[in-house]
């Protein structure tokens, strides 16, 4: 930010003039803040100070910046005490001097001088080991004296010509006082101020010696006062600039004029100081207005944070709805399986511990029968009978072959461990892997085509999304439906007919109409245009309107050009051949009279374009008379397409007719005049035994206006938008009469013939509609 | 919308127009011997481009200062990028005896006429100054397009702007008037103004008098608007005699369109009321 970065830059420039500032301050600020506190409402003083005391107060001033610059030299200090008269300066110049000698003895009168008796004591303690610690108190004391001396006589007086660290004290108090006083009065006398000042500079120069030597000898000590003397410095700052009259753009440092001819800024540029200022002001007003900006643009910010916060909350609401439910899904289809698992496993256990138990019966089944043959052999052992012990025997023997033929099935049938299991987590898995996926959207709806929405090769599709579901992209399918394997012996209908005397267009559209006489159903119908260029390739189709229900459409159109239209027939059976094509010129506004609102005596010529008056031999009461026709005012409706913008057509006129023409809301009173109510405006011309008379009527009332030349030919421009309708006398591009009026809706061209009575007219009117709005029309 | 400047003094409250600092005085003029004051106004255009320049003729009494500051024709200017040029209407301060003695002569009178007689032919050059100086040091000190100027003005200014636009054919590309003396040979003050002018042979003042010189004009075509109040009473005490020069152009075939202003006067309403229109007329052929 440049701006900010100069901002700093001239801080910095200031500080550094603080920083010299700071040198002659710091005579209070080993004493405290309290001090500093006075110090403070004694520069604020010093600021609105007469001028002429400020003058050479900054003079002095100046002059210290210089031997601050240059510390130790001691030219520059002589300079010093001259400015200032009397024995106080002649002291101050002594004090220098031995200042020169010793930086020590330069502090303890300044110290003395100004501080409380406390710092005195300091000194003292300071400088108690010092040999001449006396003799520098004597000098302190005659030094204080001296500056009391400046001070009004009386005090002076007071303060008397005694060498004691109590008069010191005394004195230092005295010092204090003035500036009290004037902190209190507000406004301070001069004598006092100038004392305040002239001390200000005893101090100041002093206190630059110190300092400059101080700084060398005790840093530490410097740094204090250079902090506590921040805030007194820009007071002095302020003081200084009041008193300079010139910028050194240079050193960016308010001077004096005088420095510019001599002093250090004799080379360097300099501004004259109220336009220093103003260039400054006009800088912090940049940074001012950047601010302003900042400040806007984090406004903006802010906004769109909260937005962002709304939405974040909006979304995370979601996906823990999202993450519920799926979770929830995946919850359910585990705990399905475990319970599947355990069923398994107890079918399992149920099964194996039925075999072992059969085992185990069958066992001792075995076992019983090995028992029972084992008793009956020893039985048999017990037998004395041999011959009946040889009976038993054989059949014993042939028993137990017998049993121990059969095999003793001893091996376990079931194992004790349970079969290993497959656990299938698959499922689980693929919820899991759906929970941070997007649910699938639902199903797009294709609209209806509409009109105008294809060419011969190509289609404009398109749908909605009726859920806010995210979606990446979409697919678009189709496929081709033949026309000739669903005809069902449908046939194709036959072209279709444009009604060219029903064409109205102007500059922005065209609204044409057709008949079909096919005996064929028609299902829609297709209107195909082609921009006429200069270009050979005319015939191309530049736009194809498909799907139109009726037997009417509005095209929209580019203004001043030519465009072919023609028209198709569309059923299941297929597409008709073209219909003759028409010729449109988006050109001037292009209309028909609508016959139905003719008055009977009005005739409408064979061009269309022209209507007349029949001459009305005797008053025939059986004219027919439609219920849309004008009865009165021999008038009769145009048909405007109805499309707002702008719209243009002329009339010729013969300059002996007596003629209102205009436009007219559809629904005009059929009785009435044109003109004389608030849905008419018109434009009439009658003729007085003096002259052509023109008027402009709407509501009855018309602007007196004189026209010197009667128009031939004149020019209706029909500006929706603007809210106008303007008549010119299109032949010399003449501006007549403009109505300012809101048209609540749609308006059509109105013509009149006025007196019936009078001689039968030929030919009086002839509205001519495809011409070009004459260039000159801006002024409507 | 309105912005550019007024020169020329105070100016324009009208239009939102920033007033800027009053033009210097201009150096005595050739024509006229003596400082002239105009008043100028420059459209927001004029920062950029060439503009064209329509000059305000005053009526009688009338300074430079009057157009500027109560026809608030600023607006209107601005947004069809016209500088607007009103000039004062007489010499003034060049010490003849009888200047000062009425308002309808002499001072804030000068007819736009060339005087032939003492003692006003030196200074009394208004026509003069007004087709030539006065558009040279416009096209030397302006942003303007000096193949394209139109002249209107109010009354006296009207006469003004009628003869030269009669005079001058094909110089001024439109012209329009409110309330124009239209037949000054015919009405008091054109009588007295002539006379003093021009001397008493009533023949020399059908140079300056519109009808008249309408009755000879076969120059370009020119496209005249003439905004007239109903409730004049100047119109009513025969002075300004709007029908002679209508009759006259529609003898000519001089297209004019005259609009009678039921209930205004001849005030400077009358012209803020109706000032639009005049601007866009002017617009219109300059523009074209």
């Amino acid at each position: 930010m440049l701006p900010h970065g100069t901002g700093e830059q001239r801080a910095a420039g200031l500080r550094f003039i603080i920083s010299k500032a700071s040198l002659r301050i710091p005579m209070s600020s080993r004493s405290g803040s309290t001090r500093d506190c006075e110090t403070n409402s004694q520069s604020q003083h010093h600021s609105s100070s007469p001028p002429v005391l400020e003058a050479s107060d900054t003079e002095t001033e100046g002059l210290i910046f210089y031997h601050m610059d240059l510390y130790g030299s001691k030219e520059r200090f002589d300079i010093f005490p001259e400015e200032l008269s009397g024995r106080g300066d002649r002291s101050l110049g002594d004090t220098r001097r031995e200042s020169a000698v010793s930086s020590e003895k330069v502090q303890c009168p300044q110290e003395a001088g100004y501080d409380l008796e406390k710092e005195v004591a300091e000194l003292a303690k300071m400088y108690g080991l010092d040999e001449d610690g006396e003799k520098e108190l004597e000098l302190l004391g005659g030094h204080l004296e001296k500056v009391e001396s400046r001070w009004p006589p009386a005090r002076t007086g007071k303060a008397g010509l005694q060498d004691s660290i109590y008069n010191i004290s005394k004195s230092s108090s005295l010092v204090k006082d003035p500036s009290q006083s004037t902190k209190q009065q507000g406004l301070p006398d001069e004598a006092s101020q100038g004392e305040n000042q002239s001390k200000a500079r005893a101090d100041d120069e002093a206190e630059s010696s110190i300092w400059s030597r101080g700084g060398l000898s005790s840093g530490g000590m410097s740094d204090e006062w250079n902090s506590q003397a921040v805030s007194e410095e820009e007071e002095e700052e302020e003081e200084e600039e009041e008193a300079a009259d010139v910028f050194c753009s240079t050193c960016k440092i308010p001077i004096r004029a005088f420095d510019k001819l001599f002093g250090e800024h004799k080379d360097h540029e300099v501004a004259q100081l109220p336009n220093a200022v103003e260039n400054e002001k006009e800088e912090i007003h940049k940074n001012m207005c950047k601010l302003e900006e900042q400040i806007a643009q984090m406004e903006n910010v802010a906004s769109h944070l909260e937005e962002i916060f709304i939405t974040v909350e909006e979304n995370f609401g979601r996906q823990e709805q999202n993450f519920e439910v799926h979770y929830n899904d995946a919850v359910q289809v585990l705990a399905q399986k475990y319970e599947e698992q355990l069923e398994a496993l107890g079918e399992e256990k149920r099964q194996k511990l039925e075999a072992l138990y059969e085992q185990l019966v069958s066992c001792g089944k075995h076992l019983d029968t090995c028992k029972e043959l084992t008793d009956e052999t020893q039985e048999l052992f017990l037998e004395n009978d041999k011959a009946e012990f040889m009976k038993a025997a054989v059949t014993m023997v042939d028993r137990l072959e017998e049993f121990l033929k059969k095999e003793v099935d001893l091996e376990l049938s079931t194992l004790p461990d349970f079969e290993e299991r497959v656990i299938d987590v698959s499922e689980v898995e693929q919820l899991m892997n759906s929970i941070n996926a997007i649910p699938a959207p639902c199903a797009p709806v294709i609209n209806p085509q509409a009109p105008n929405a294809a060419t011969g090769t190509s289609l404009r599709v398109s749908w909605g999304l009726f859920s806010d579901d995210t979606v990446e992209c979409y697919q678009l399918c189709y496929q081709p439906v033949s026309n000739e394997s669903h005809s069902d012996g449908q046939a194709a209908p036959s072209p279709p007919t444009i009604k060219n005397k029903k064409i109205r267009s102007c500059e922005n559209a065209a609204l044409v109409c057709w008949e079909s006489r096919d005996i064929n159903p028609v299902d829609s119908y297709t209107v195909e245009l082609s921009k006429l260029t200069d270009e050979e390739n005319d015939d191309i189709i530049t736009e194809s309107i498909v799907g139109i229900p009726n037997c009417e459409v509005l095209i929209h159109l580019q203004p001043t050009q030519k465009y072919h239209i023609c028209v198709r027939a569309q059923n299941l059976g297929g597409s008709s051949e073209r219909s003759e094509p028409v010729l449109i010129h988006t050109t001037g506004t292009c209309f028909y009279l609508n016959e139905d609102t003719a008055h009977p005596l009005l005739a409408i010529l064979d061009d269309g374009f022209t209507i007349s008056c029949d001459e009305l031999e005797n008053p025939e009461c059986d004219l027919p008379v439609y219920d849309n026709s004008f009865t009165r005012c021999i008038a009769i409706l145009g048909s405007l397409i109805p499309f707002p913008g702008k719209h243009y057509w002329e009339v010729e006129v013969e300059e002996d007719t007596e003629y209102r023409i205009g436009v007219a809301f559809e629904n005009t009173p059929r009785h009435g005049y044109l003109g004389a109510n608030n849905s008419s405006w018109c434009m009439r011309h009658i003729i007085t035994p003096s002259r052509h008379k023109y008027e402009f009527l709407h509501s009855g009332m018309t602007p007196d206006i004189r026209i010197t030349i009667p128009p031939r030919r004149i020019g209706i421009l029909l500006d929706y938008e603007n809210c106008r309708l303007a008549f010119f006398n299109a032949d010399i591009a003449q501006h007549l009469h403009t109505f300012n009026s809101h048209f609540q809706h749609y308006v059509h061209p109105c013509f009149a013939l006025e007196t019936p009575d009078e001689s039968p007219q030929e030919t009086p009117e002839k509205s001519l509609n495809r011409l070009s709005p004459p260039k000159v029309d801006s002024r409507a | 919308m309105a912005g550019g400047r007024a020169g020329g003094g105070g100016g324009g409250g009208g239009g939102g127009s920033a007033p800027g600092p009053p033009l210097p005085a201009a150096p005595p003029r050739a024509e006229l011997k003596c400082k002239m004051k105009f008043g100028i106004y420059l459209p927001p255009k004029a920062e950029t481009g060439k503009c064209p320049v329509l000059y305000w003729l005053s009526g009688l009494t009338c300074t430079e200062q009057n157009f500027i500051t109560k026809a608030a024709f600023q607006q209107a200017a601005a947004e069809h990028g016209l500088i607007v040029v009103a000039p004062d209407t007489s010499p003034r301060g060049c010490n003849i005896e009888g200047e000062d003695e009425s308002w309808d002569f002499g001072t804030g009178a000068g007819f736009y006429v060339d005087a032939t007689e003492d003692p006003w032919k030196t200074n009394y050059r208004m026509y003069s100054y007004i087709k030539d100086e006065l558009p040279k040091l416009i096209n030397a000190n302006f942003p303007t397009d000096p193949e394209r100027m139109s002249i209107f003005g109010h009354s006296m200014g009207g006469h003004g702007a009628l003869i030269l636009a009669l005079k001058n054919p094909g110089k001024y590309k439109s012209v329009s008037a409110f309330a124009p003396i239209c037949n000054p040979i015919q009405c008091q003050w054109g009588k007295k103004a002539l006379g003093g002018y021009l001397g008493p042979d009533a023949s020399k003042w059908e140079a300056y008098d519109a009808t008249q010189l309408v009755k000879s004009y076969s120059g370009s075509r020119l496209d005249i608007l003439i905004d007239q109040g109903k409730d004049d009473q100047f119109l009513s005490a025969g002075q300004l005699l709007p029908d002679n020069f209508i009759a006259a152009c529609t003898e000519q075939k001089i297209p004019v369109v005259f609009r009678l202003q039921q209930g205004y006067d001849h005030s400077y309403f009358f012209i803020a009321s109706f000032i639009n229109d005049h601007i866009k007329h002017h617009a219109k052929y300059l523009n074209a």
